[in-house]
């Protein structure tokens, strides 16, 4: 039971930072249609942003979490400005064409963005120095203990799940971006500048994926096998439905708690690798039953 | 035509599809300031991309307009962006009530606002709206694709009123419904015209409430104008009689006998 309970907990830690990078790739989808096959990458390049501000700023400033908090701030500063200039070469002329074509464009950006980072960080693995996160676990209760790193980073994924989340419902231009996903005609026909939407939608992808492949960083230490990430935002949205923001967020933890009791009950039967195919599995499955995922829009048909 | 300014001027505009497929063939409307102005015709006659060309929505569907030129309040505006053409106040209501499926009626209101701005300029507009259309906002929190269709289209109504249009453009507000809701929403679009001074140019199929609600007509047919002038004149017009009201000068149904006198005449008509 206590074995369950803790790979749960842990589970439901990672499965938030899923759930950070998966709201990313629902907003882009929603608004214009488009499977960003580019998000692995968008979480590299944040990773190894927020490394290098973090090496930088440390020393100056001498305490650890101050430095990661500015490390942070920085990463979502330079993914929003990534985000709309990725938007602005590479999509902006995109507007119009058939959605494959830009679904190809984003596979093309996997490569070049994938190819930077070599170029410019390498590829051994780096981690966090000195450490931000004590390794020293927290007792929760009884004998169910969870490492400090996955509470922060469950702490940080939720406080900008909510900010992201309000901004979308609760602002002029998270309700423009609504709009557009529903029907783009009429949204134009409002005024509403569809190019500032999807630069937007492509400005908090930006944002959401760097957080999370920084907190995942933080896990594991970060090389080029972060970019995994993107593989496992595709069942946990598949899973919440594609367009739907709480069906990403939840889509996300489920994959997280799915991917650690694999993890922790399955792998000592097999030769390795059960915790990268359950959630692939366990999405094929679901779809069998429910189709558009947990909550994916189905067609709203008056009759 | 009446003696006002024209708010809204086209010269002998010609609009081509995907550059090969010319749908308007030189057509020149006027929209005087505060008025009503009908556009009639059959089905494929162009109506819809004349509305189309004005706001800028023809880009969006690979539409051009290649000849001729669109004035708005004494400024070219055929090149410009439907964003840009939204700004200057120009708003088309769609065909087909296209309401934003997912979000509620008060939230589709609120993005008709979205070039207003956020506070308390957008709650004065809000309750304009609702004094204009008290059941949407007894229905405020339902999900637009949910509403009837009489509530559909007056939340598309609705919306671009959010936005305190200088010029409406309405896309056969009658289509798919009830005529008694019919007569409701011509009213409520009379009023807004008399008391918001909102000059309007309606597309409309149902020939004879157009002509009731709007003092001047244009007839298109096959991308031109082919008739136009006051609608008191129209309605008496024998060939808008035959054609578009389906009367005889008896004021009687036509009886089939006639189908090849109306080939016949529709072929000079155009």
């Amino acid at each position: 039971m206590e074995v369950f309970l803790n790979l749960v907990i842990s589970g439901i830690m990672v499965g938030s930072i899923y759930a950070l990078v998966a709201l990313g790739w629902v907003l882009i989808y929603k608004c214009s249609g488009v499977l960003n096959l580019a998000m692995g990458e968008l979480t590299l390049i944040g990773a190894y942003v927020c490394l290098s501000l973090y090496t930088w700023f440390v020393r100056p400033i001498g305490q650890p979490t101050l430095a990661f908090l500015l490390a942070l701030a920085g990463t979502l500063v330079i993914g929003a400005c990534l985000g709309l200039l990725t938007e602005r070469f590479f999509l902006r002329r995109m507007i119009g064409e058939p959605v494959l074509s830009v679904i190809m464009v984003t596979v093309g950006l996997s490569f070049f963005f994938k190819g930077v980072v070599e170029f410019i960080w390498g590829t051994d693995t780096r981690v966090f120095t000195p450490e931000v996160f004590s390794k020293k676990p927290i007792p929760l209760m009884g004998n169910i203990y969870l490492d400090s790193v996955y509470l922060w980073s469950f702490v940080a994924s939720i406080i900008l799940l909510i900010v992201f989340v309000s901004f979308f419902k609760y602002t002029r231009w998270g309700l423009a971006m609504q709009a557009t996903a529903d029907d783009e005609m009429a949204a134009l026909s409002l005024g509403v500048s569809a190019k500032f939407v999807y630069a937007l939608a492509w400005a908090i992808a930006f944002m959401a994926a760097g957080v999370g492949g920084t907190l995942l960083g933080n896990v594991n230490g970060i090389n080029i096998s972060v970019g995994y990430l993107g593989l496992l935002v595709l069942p946990a949205v598949v899973l919440g439905g594609l367009n739907s923001v709480p069906g990403a967020i939840v889509g996300g933890i489920i994959i997280g708690v799915l991917q650690n009791l694999a993890d922790g009950y399955l792998s000592q039967f097999t030769p390795g690798g059960v915790k990268e195919v359950a959630p692939l599995a366990f999405m094929v499955i679901l779809l069998l039953f429910k189709p558009y995922g947990l909550w994916g829009w189905e067609r709203i048909e008056r009759v | 035509m009446s003696s006002k300014e024209p708010i809204l001027q086209l010269h002998n505009i010609e609009v081509k599809y995907h550059e090969v497929i010319l749908v308007l063939k030189g057509v020149s409307i006027q929209v005087p300031e505060g008025e009503i102005v009908a556009l009639l015709g059959a089905n494929g006659a162009g109506k819809s991309t004349t509305l189309k060309a004005i706001s800028g929505l023809l880009k969006h569907e690979d539409g051009r307009v290649t000849d001729g030129a669109i004035e708005f309040m004494g400024e070219q505006i055929h090149r410009k962006d439907a964003e840009e053409i939204a700004k200057r106040g120009i708003f088309q209501i769609i065909e087909g009530r296209r309401v934003f499926e997912h979000l509620t009626l008060e939230e589709n209101l609120r993005v008709g606002g979205h070039l207003r701005g956020n506070g308390r300029q957008l709650r004065d507009r809000l309750e304009m709206v609702y004094s204009y259309f008290p059941r949407l906002k007894e229905k405020r929190n339902l999900t637009a694709g949910f509403a009837s269709g009489g509530e559909q289209q007056m939340c598309v109504i609705g919306r671009a009123l959010m936005a305190s249009p200088r010029l409406m453009l309405l896309d056969e507000p009658s289509m798919g419904l009830a005529p008694l809701l019919i007569k409701e929403i011509f009213e409520i679009i009379q009023k807004l015209n008399k008391e918001e001074r909102i000059p309007i140019l309606l597309v409309e199929q149902n020939v004879k409430l157009a002509l009731t609600v709007a003092p001047y007509a244009y007839v298109m047919e096959n991308g031109r104008i082919v008739m136009d002038g006051p609608s008191d004149v129209l309605r008496e017009n024998p060939d808008i009689r035959d054609f578009y009201l389906g009367l005889t000068d008896l004021g009687t149904r036509k009886s089939f006998r006639s189908v090849k006198h109306y080939k016949r005449r529709k072929r000079w008509l155009t």
